[in-house]
């Protein structure tokens, strides 16, 4: 039996079993449906990464054409990293689902979309057939719209829900366009077809056909002007949820740009170059608004936004390099984007999950309202921490790995490269160099406002710590992130073949070797550091053994005693950025006005706002709605103006073509006069 | 024989604050404390006890210890002339910038760990400044990469020579950014004040208003390292590769002794920006940086 | 014969619109039944027995006698009275419905296929557009249902028309009208009676969103 008959067989079998057991035992038959498939994808997935990729033909009627379904280096390595994080989605899932689980029929809704969005991804990076590939598409969108609003009887998570599918349709909308344009030419449904459509089109009309694909997947990764569906969507989703949104769902659009990359045969430098434009866009935007949310989801979510940014800038260092024939750079651009891409599911559905387990012990999201968590939740807040220090590329761990390839190739790319192309790859150092600071000042505020000092507002009921199977998931992901961050040669190693896809094997023969030596210095300089703290530390234990260390409240300069109320705010923390960056945000004030002399309470509060969303998507939709409201009186409620609409329809109809015979006999008679 | 460097900086750092404070103290009339006396307050400190505060928690107590194991890493990397450092290998620059920038969070959750505004204040100004550094050193070593071909510490220096006038300009424009670049990473004039009294005008001195004995010992000591770290760096202008070491090392100390008189001199005689301001004028550097960038473009004649 | 049947169906139209009576139009509905069973008849004697046999039944039993005493019930049931004042007077009615014929005898004459006849195609258009009218025109929900109706049987005319050589067709013709009688009376009769009070479209209204 053919691996995909399998796959879908599998998904039939559970989803009917998630329906019919007990709430207490859905997650786990969910487990178990993810733990199958994932199993037998990544067996093709490991096979395709070792040289021998996977290839299965369907015939799917007279509709469908030919459905190919072939697994090479490049799904292998998306079905690989969306695989880890869906697992340790669905375990920290369960667990986190057992806050809701009277609620029978949600809960099965939301475990089987899972399964079938889990199993919609896979296909995804496998099927390469048009038609077949769009349906697993809308596959997967549909379920991810399911597990988004899971809580649909709060109205904003109903809105940022119907908000996400409306941008997914969009995005598919470009996709559908795009696949019409190369399949009405060539007649078929293969993504090969592509290929060969390209390699005979004119070059402008290439680059059209890659900016409308790009256009599709980008609304889907995420990238700026098309992420405004991402900072609502995020927040409103239970927090597993959120997680494998930010890690994998919107890594495909990323595997949708790679993989047109492969296939058509565009002038590579220019599609590099607005590839690196919009990305360093988006990287330096994401982060820029990320900073001011009060919201932790949502400053999760602009994050997201930012390492598409971060992973963007890759590909299109790749593709710059690929067009300027400079292998180094290729190899180093495609593979700190691939790479990222890894460490970003890993990092991103940590925090969110770390986040998860916060929400549920304090039950608000508002960063303004927390602290003092470390000494409740350490475990929890440790494993933030790693998270972010993994998040703002700092050695020893992960991040830093993939933003070292990406600088390696930037600086190589300035000096191999010729002038213009130094002057664009400056300005995206420049770039890469902002993001990382300011990713820096969000993190530092983050962790430090949620889990350090004094807590800023009572909280609700008492806080412990998470229970062992709930940090289980994370400690796993935690440790996946030490470990690339200290033997990052080993993914480089594995990472080779997928590149070698996009240049060619002769060009990059000495590469990886050169790479793998750097990498391998990095690790054992990380494994180094890390071994220097500890010897400090304990020198430090040793030499203040025998002193007395007391404690005592903190200093405040002799004034009154510290109290929680006087510590530094979230808002406090970054407002001297943000006055600097004041003409680029949209903030919203409102605040009561003082008008007594000893005045009482009054209020102020401030809500950051998206710019581009203001432009993008409120205007049109407010003149949209205006030109719609003149319309208005032809919805009067009444059955029999509708019905008077059909017949007038009718009548038009038939009478135009008399009509048009009449005049046109009229104009031959006056002809022959 | 990469341990030479870090012998040596490990020294410098020994007598550099010393020398600072002593110019300082010349250039104001007085005659002022012994070169070794910041040593010796080091020392002092490690031999104390500590009190720590009761809203802190495991961070606050590891903190120091792992910022300066970061500035022990990046001394590490330095080159001396036509040595590499322990640690060298190819785009090591970035590595050596990160994990300052380690030291530097580490530093600044330590400070937002005692739940005091004053702290929180420098945390955020730190957080802010390093940031807006951060893009001028990554610009200048992209110019000296873009002129020498290479993309480590040790090969960029080793490969580079000054012959044309262009390339003394660069040179002593690329002195200037690091001399600057220093002074915003310790906290120094015209950014801060580090003789203020005043905690909302600190920078630095407020994030470790809570430390005492030995982490406090550690940061002072990291402070100089990172002083010597910087000053060696400079020294690697002038120490042209092939050099014996009966020339190098005098060259090396001497530098270091220049630089901490500039150091000196500079906050003698300048007062601080204003605080608001201090933004612009780091983001400035960067603009300095690019014009080292374009310097790099006119030598290797890509530019007319 | 089928030609008179068939305009004797035209004039019932007409009647139809004229008067303002809930009785006469059932009545109307009644003799629209028997003229269609004697349409279906003549028409479809060659194809075989059973059909036929169900076809008949159905006109017979369905348009003839269930719908109009269905009819009847609700009427009673709910205690409806005569059709108000409709929103065009009755002279106004007669001219449309009139207009109605001859522009759909007209229409069928642009139509140069051989094998339609004529009559069956003006007679069904007929029928549609004057059941489309009823339903503008009326006030009453009953009256709408009525409206359906002729519908249904200007639907089946047509399926007449051919139904010599599509049998199928013919009983899809049917299955309407059941699914008509079953669905919409079914559910008039027990729960819009209920909760509507008054009979009038104008409480429809409030379901806009």
């Amino acid at each position: 039996m053919s691996l995909s008959i399998a796959i879908l067989v599998v998904i039939f079998i559970f989803s009917f079993l998630v329906i019919s057991v007990k709430e207490r035992r859905k997650g786990d038959i969910a487990l178990l449906a993810v733990l199958i498939n994932s199993g037998l994808s990544s067996w093709i997935a490991i096979q395709a990464l070792q040289g021998t990729p996977f290839e299965e033909k369907f015939y799917g009627g007279t509709v469908f054409g030919e459905i190919i379904i072939r697994a090479d280096a490049l799904s292998g390595w998306f079905i690989l990293l969306t695989n880890f994080t869906m697992l340790t989605g669905i375990l920290y899932g369960r667990r986190y689902m057992k806050a809701y689980e009277n609620r029978s029929a949600d809960i099965t809704l939301h475990y089987t979309s899972y399964i079938v969005n889990h199993s919609a991804m896979i296909g995804i990076f496998c099927v390469q057939n048009m038609l077949g590939f769009l349906c697993v598409w809308e596959l997967m969108t549909l379920s991810a719209f399911l597990m988004i609003i899971f809580e649909h009887e709060k109205m904003e998570v109903l809105k940022a829900g119907i908000n996400y599918f409306i941008q997914a349709h969009i995005s598919i909308t470009f996709l559908t366009l795009a696949f019409i344009w190369v399949s009405s030419h060539t007649g078929s449904y293969d993504f090969n077809s592509i290929a060969d459509y390209t390699v005979q089109a004119h070059p402008a009309l290439s680059f059209m056909l890659f900016l409308c694909f790009f256009i599709g997947f980008g609304i889907k990764a995420g990238f700026v002007p098309f992420h405004t569906w991402l900072p609502y969507a995020h927040p409103a989703a239970p927090s597993h949820v959120s997680g494998i949104m930010s890690g994998v769902i919107i890594k495909l659009g990323i595997f949708g740009i790679l993989r047109i990359l492969l296939l058509i045969k565009v002038n590579y430098i220019e599609a590099g170059y607005t590839i690196l434009v919009i990305s360093v866009i988006s990287g330096v935007y994401g982060v820029m608004l990320a900073i001011i949310q009060h919201n932790v989801k949502k400053l999760l979510a602009y994050h997201s936004i930012e390492n598409i940014g971060i992973i963007g800038i890759g590909i299109g260092l790749g593709c710059l390099g690929m067009g300027h024939n400079n292998s180094y750079l290729a190899f180093a651009g495609f593979a700190g984007a691939l790479l990222h891409t890894l460490n970003h599911s890993l990092f991103k559905s940590l925090l969110f999950y770390a986040a998860g387990t916060v929400y549920q012990a304090v039950h608000t999201m508002d960063i303004e309202k927390l602290g003092g968590l470390i000494k409740k939740m350490p475990k929890t807040a440790t494993l933030f921490l790693i998270a972010s220090l993994a998040i703002c590329g700092l050695p020893p761990f992960n991040g830093f790995i993939s933003e070292f390839l990406i600088y390696s190739g930037l600086f190589n790319g300035i000096v191999a490269n010729p002038l213009s192309s130094s002057i664009m790859l400056v300005s995206a150092l420049f770039g890469l160099v902002l993001i990382g600071g300011l990713a820096m000042l969000c993190f530092t505020k983050a962790f430090g406002i949620i889990f350090l000092g004094a807590e800023r507002h009572p909280y609700p009921a008492p806080i412990s710590e998470a229970e062992l199977p709930r940090l289980f998931p994370k400690y796993v992901v935690a440790l996946f992130i030490l470990f690339i961050g200290l033997m990052p040669q080993l993914f480089i190693r594995l990472l080779s073949p997928v590149v070698i896809l996009f240049t060619g094997s002769q060009a990059i023969s000495g590469m990886p070797g050169s790479f793998i030596n750097t990498l391998q210095t990095v690790g054992l300089s990380s494994l180094a550091f890390i071994i220097l703290c500890i010897i400090i530390y304990q020198v430090k234990q040793k030499m203040t053994a025998a002193r007395k260390i007391t404690t005592s409240t903190t200093w405040s300069c002799g004034y009154t005693p510290v109290t929680p109320r006087l510590q530094y705010t979230a808002n406090s923390f970054v407002r001297s950025y943000r006055k600097l960056v004041r003409p680029l945000l949209m903030m919203r004030k409102s605040e009561g006005t003082i008008n007594e002399v000893f005045p009482q309470t009054t209020h102020s509060d401030t809500h950051p706002y998206d710019r581009f969303e203001a432009v993008f998507i409120d205007k049109p939709l407010k003149s949209l709605k205006r030109f719609m409201g003149r319309f208005d009186f032809l919805q009067n409620g009444s059955e029999q103006f509708y019905i008077l609409y059909g017949i007038a329809f009718i009548i038009i109809v038939i009478i135009i073509p008399i009509l048009i015979d009449v005049v046109v006999n009229l104009i031959n008679l006056f002809k022959q006069v | 024989m990469g341990i030479l460097n870090f012998i040596l900086i490990v020294a410098a750092s020994l007598f550099f604050s010393g020398i600072v404070i002593r110019s300082k103290s010349i250039f104001s009339g007085r005659k002022g404390p012994g070169i070794f006396q910041p040593v010796k307050d080091v020392w002092r400190l490690f031999r104390k006890g500590a009190v720590y505060s009761e809203t802190t928690s495991f961070i606050f107590r590891i903190a120091p210890s792992i910022y300066f194991a970061s500035v022990l890493i990046a001394i590490a990397m330095i080159p001396f002339g036509s040595q590499p450092g322990l640690i060298s290998f190819k785009g090591d620059f970035v590595f050596f910038a990160y994990i300052l920038a380690l030291g530097k969070f580490f530093n600044i959750i330590g400070a937002l760990d005692t739940g005091s505004s004053f702290e929180g204040m420098g945390a955020s100004r730190e957080a802010l400044y390093s940031l807006l550094a951060e893009p001028a050193f990554f610009i200048l070593m992209g110019s000296f990469a873009l002129l020498t071909g290479h993309t480590s510490f040790h090969e960029i220096f080793g490969s580079l020579h000054f012959g044309s006038y262009i390339s003394y300009a660069v040179g002593v424009l690329a002195a200037f950014v690091i001399t600057l670049i220093t002074l915003i990473e310790n906290s120094r004039m015209p950014i801060d004040d580090p003789k203020t009294h005043l905690e909302l005008t600190m920078v630095h001195e407020v994030m470790i208003l809570d430390n005492s004995g030995f982490d406090l010992g550690l940061i002072f000591q990291a402070a100089n390292l990172k002083f010597a770290m910087y000053g060696g760096l400079i020294a690697n202008f002038f120490l042209t590769p092939g050099s014996e070491l009966y020339f190098s090392i005098p060259i090396f100390i001497a530098t270091q002794i220049l630089f901490a008189v500039v150091v000196g001199f500079i906050e003698s005689f300048m007062a601080r920006f204003r605080m608001n301001q201090n933004p612009q004028y780091i983001f400035t550097l960067t603009s300095i940086s690019l014009l080292i960038f374009l310097g790099v473009l006119l030598i290797l004649g890509k530019i007319v | 014969m089928i030609n008179i049947l068939l305009i004797a169906f035209i004039i019932s139209l007409v009647h139809m619109g004229l008067s303002k009576r809930l009785n006469t139009y059932i009545s109307v509905l009644a003799f629209q039944g028997i003229l269609l069973f004697g349409v279906a008849f003549i028409e479809l004697i060659e194809i075989n027995v059973v059909n036929l046999l169900f076809v008949l039944l159905e006109t017979i039993v369905f348009k003839t006698i269930a719908i109009p005493y269905f009819l009847n019930y609700v009427i009673k049931k709910n205690k409806i009275t005569r059709e108000s004042d409709p929103f065009l007077p009755d002279f106004l009615s007669v001219v449309i419905i009139t207009t109605i014929i001859i522009g759909s005898f007209l229409l069928s004459n642009t139509i140069q296929d051989p094998h339609i006849r004529k009559i069956f195609f003006v007679t069904a258009l007929s029928a549609l557009f004057t059941g489309l009218y009823f339903i503008i025109s009326r006030k009453k929900i009953i009256t709408h249902v009525m409206g359906f109706l002729i519908i249904e049987n200007g639907v089946f005319v047509l399926s007449l028309a051919v139904g010599t050589e599509m049998p199928m067709l013919v009983n899809i013709g049917i299955l309407l009208d059941i699914f008509a009688s079953v669905l919409l009376l079914g559910v008039f009769v027990n729960k819009i009676g209920d909760i509507l009070k008054e009979q009038d479209v104008d409480q429809l209204r409030n379901l806009k969103d």
